[in-house]
């Protein structure tokens, strides 16, 4: 007999289990992130959380957008943090609390962005969730160069006048001397 | 002292081992019998109906356990060409050739002791290569060996392959950190600096392939180029190529780009303080990337499975199917193969005479009959069943480019940092960039 949609004997769905699972994973290791204190374990933390994400695009029927987290956030925006972080951190940083000297004001940030969230999920009313739609990349890319062409182009703006940036923040100076550079 | 021990005691040799093989055999009878006519159907059904989770499991399991052939003959490969490039003779003490070297490499690594350093982070240290590791084999789950034989046909293939394929750097990144060793730290900083870099024309240079096939399966990227070599996408893309394989060499790190453990410059990279399997797994990984990265190049630009000429013989023929003359073939086999013996050694006597002795002639009757019999059923194979040809030339063709990542390493001297990083963003960038308009302009235009 073939396993079916539900968990045997119960009747509880195994892509419900799945996103109880993954969802646990990326609120844990989300959690991890900001309680951590060592801060490279807090990146891969980070990472974890990520790859939870992805999981759960792929369980809502959406693997073009799961692989491109994974290859976005994971593969390359992650690994350019934690290489900042290498690049400037050593080992034997401080080990005591570097964070707190300003808890009351993040507390107060917390506290205000808890409340806007809160009510932004409870005044929005929820769609139930239909069937779950396997999403056809050609059709992402038809409404991408169809209906939302120019938020395509102005982001793609956007991302040339940040490396365009980059590359000037990064750039030696012409007349710079050579026993000069770090 | 009881009945039992008291019998046993009395017992002879003899009559004691048929007390343990008479109930021994019984057992298995009935056991089989049991097995054969309950077990095995409820089995068979079971799996039957869960076939496309049936054929994932396999899928997984099969890429994990090819992963380790991969790598022995690699290894081999390298010692045994690289030898020759440097006119040595390499390995030539364990098996024919030296052939089982990688295995007692393997052996060797496995029998090291587990060292980790004082300081090191011990859970990304331990996790280090198996980020590693997974991240390579999982991008094998989507290449197409033959056809009909892969992991699984994604409609994102390609894209997957590169997600996961990234993920590599990460463990690299991990271990230079956790080691505690400012070479180890190096090493994964270059690593990252590097990959991260070259990931960006590598990916580039395959969206021209993309926008001629119209698909990022890989399945139907090669079923695109089906037909003869002509039809290959290297003919249309001869500049994405090019990207490719040196973006590919980067990515895999292997000279002349292996920054991230030259051993020259930062004693062994991100793999300094590593010792044992897990150093073991590292390199696994890299051989593992070697045969990947290869394959993707045959299967992108050179026709994957496909046969470099139109195959003018149909598949499957009649005479080799299991319903027709079937298992008979193995019976067929064993007694051609002693008649050919015979034969072989009968007029080795009769033409060489006294020279030759009656068991050095059988034994040559015995290998001219196992590689006769063996081409023959070879041969065989190779016409009736499709999947036996789409492996052979998928294997030729990746094997080729294997050899050439080898011979590349045997001849090539390593490049300087900061020549590779600008190499990838001054030239592989714009160059693929350039491919990319091209393709897309000649598409725009050949299709109105």
């Amino acid at each position: 007999m073939p396993i079916g949609d539900t968990v045997p004997l119960t009747a509880i769905r195994w892509d419900d289990i799945l996103f109880v699972v993954l969802a646990a994973m990326l609120l844990g290791s989300a959690l991890l992130v900001v309680t951590m204190r060592d801060i490279i374990r807090c990146g891969l933390a980070m990472i974890a959380a990520f790859a939870s994400l992805a999981g759960i695009y792929v369980l809502l029927g959406n693997p073009l957008i799961a692989a491109t987290q994974v290859l976005v956030y994971i593969g390359a925006i992650s690994v350019l943090v934690l290489f900042a972080i290498m690049l400037t951190q050593t080992k034997n940083a401080p080990a005591r609390l570097v964070f707190q000297t300003q808890a009351w004001a993040a507390a107060l940030a917390a506290v205000v962005i808890a409340a806007v969230i809160a009510i932004s999920v409870t005044a929005t009313t929820w769609p139930s969730a239909g069937a779950v739609a396997w999403t056809d990349t050609t059709r992402v890319a038809e409404l991408l160069f169809s209906d939302y062409l120019l938020p395509f182009e102005v982001v793609s703006v956007l991302l040339t006048a940040a490396v365009v940036g980059g590359v000037l923040l990064a750039r030696r100076d012409p007349d710079e001397n050579e026993e000069d550079r770090p | 002292m009881t009945f039992a021990t008291r019998t046993w005691d009395r017992m002879s040799l003899t009559s004691r081992l048929v007390a343990i093989l008479v109930p021994l055999a019984l057992i298995l009878a009935v056991g089989s019998v049991v097995g054969i006519l309950v077990i095995l159907p409820a089995t068979m059904d079971f799996l039957r109906a869960n076939l496309p989770l049936v054929r994932f499991a396999v899928a997984v399991v099969g890429i994990l356990v090819l992963t380790i052939p991969t790598a022995f003959v690699l290894i081999y490969l390298e010692l045994k060409i690289i030898a020759r490039m440097n006119l040595r003779v390499g390995p030539n003490r364990i098996g024919p050739w030296g052939a089982a070297m990688s295995l007692i490499h393997g052996f060797k690594v496995l029998s090291k002791e587990d060292f980790t350093p004082t300081g090191a982070d011990l859970p990304v240290f331990t996790l280090a290569p198996v980020v590693t590791f997974l991240a390579s084999v999982m991008t094998l789950l989507v290449i197409p060996f033959a056809p009909g034989l892969f992991g699984q046909d994604l409609n994102i293939g390609l894209l997957y392959f590169f997600a996961m394929g990234g993920l590599s750097v990460l463990g690299l990144l991990m271990a230079g950190w956790a080691s505690f060793n400012k070479y180890s730290l190096l090493g994964g900083l270059r690593a990252a600096a590097q990959i991260v870099s070259y990931e960006i024309p590598l990916t580039l240079s395959v969206v021209g392939v993309v926008i001629l096939a119209g698909t990022m399966s890989m399945n139907r990227l090669v079923l695109a180029q089906s037909g003869s070599a002509l039809d290959w996408f290297a003919f249309k893309q001869p500049l994405a190529v090019l990207i490719f394989f040196i973006a590919a060499t980067a990515e895999a790190n292997r000279t002349p780009f292996d920054m991230t453990e030259a051993d020259s410059e930062i004693v062994a990279g991100f793999a300094t303080e590593y010792s044992g399997m897990r150093f073991g797994f590292f390199f696994f990984a890299e051989y593992v990337n070697v045969f990947i990265v290869s394959a993707l190049l045959a299967t992108l630009f050179f026709g994957g499975w496909t046969a470099p000429f139109n195959w003018p013989w149909p598949y499957n023929l009649n005479w080799l199917d299991a319903s027709g003359i079937g298992v008979l073939w193995i019976p067929i086999a064993i007694i051609a193969t002693v008649v050919v013996a015979d034969v072989v050694a009968v007029a080795v006597r009769l033409v060489g005479g006294r020279s030759w002795s009656a068991p050095s002639a059988f034994g040559l009757g015995f290998l001219a009959a196992g590689v006769g019999i063996a081409a023959v059923v070879g041969l065989a194979c190779f016409i009736a069943f499709d999947w036996v040809q789409g492996i052979f030339w998928f294997m030729t063709k990746t094997y080729v480019f294997v050899f050439t990542f080898v011979w590349m390493r045997g001849t090539l001297p390593r490049v300087r940092v900061d020549q590779l990083m600008g190499f990838a963003w001054k030239w592989l960038l714009p160059a693929s960039l350039l491919n990319l308009f091209v393709t897309a302009t000649a598409v725009v235009l050949l299709n109105q």
